[in-house]
């Protein structure tokens, strides 16, 4: 295995194994496979610098390195493609104490 | 990879990771869940739940798999951990068995 990124929309984590000369859509048709978002409704977002991926260029070309980070979005009703939403423990546990635990 | 050939482990705040089967199998206790067929809901259904592992943890182990399958493949790299997981990450690879 060469390497794997971990592609992170809400509070779920895919680990995709993947290799440097991949291209953006081989990661998306991986994707779909675990989803049911067709290709096209699918937008990747390396999150440490923000840049979107594009589907013709390899990962190697555009940063994406072993254990990196990729939010996935998707297309919304209106065409528009959703904004990043990635939940982190920490987020959580803010939003249980906010609301004094009132779901326990 | 498919669906099938996938698993889904959830931590105790209910955050999912899907990882390969074949990197869940690194795990003693997760290879004996998945292997054998009708001892455990989880075989069918490939998710397992982690109530007392929480979800900073449970990433952290998902990448040790993957760190740990790149290694035994000859790909010899670090695995940071912070120091202040340790303990944690301890208690849960020994009840994985990892």
């Amino acid at each position: 295995m060469a390497m794997y990124i971990r592609v992170k929309r809400s509070k779920t984590t895919y680990f995709i194994q993947c290799d440097p000369t991949e291209k953006t859509l081989e990661i998306k048709n991986k994707l779909h496979s675990l989803i049911d978002h067709p290709v096209h409704d699918q937008r990747l977002i390396l999150v440490e610098t923000g840049d979107v991926l594009e589907d013709s260029k390899t990962l190697a070309d555009q940063k994406v390195e072993n254990d990196a980070v990729v939010a996935l979005t998707l297309r919304k009703d209106d065409n528009e493609f959703e904004d990043v939403n990635i939940v982190k423990p920490s987020d959580f546990y803010q939003s249980r104490d906010s609301d004094g635990g009132s779901n326990w | 990879m498919t669906k099938e050939e996938t698993v889904k482990l959830i931590s105790s705040e209910g955050f999912e990771f899907v990882i390969d089967k074949k990197a869940a199998m690194v795990s003693q206790l997760l290879r004996n869940m998945l292997s054998s067929p009708g001892s455990f809901t989880e075989t069918a259904d490939g998710v397992v739940n982690f109530p007392d592992i929480s979800t900073t943890i449970l990433e952290k182990i998902c990448q040790y798999f993957y760190w740990s399958l790149q290694f035994s493949s000859g790909k010899e790299t670090e695995f940071h951990i912070e120091p202040e997981l340790t303990l944690e990450l301890m208690m849960a690879a020994n009840y994985l068995d990892t």
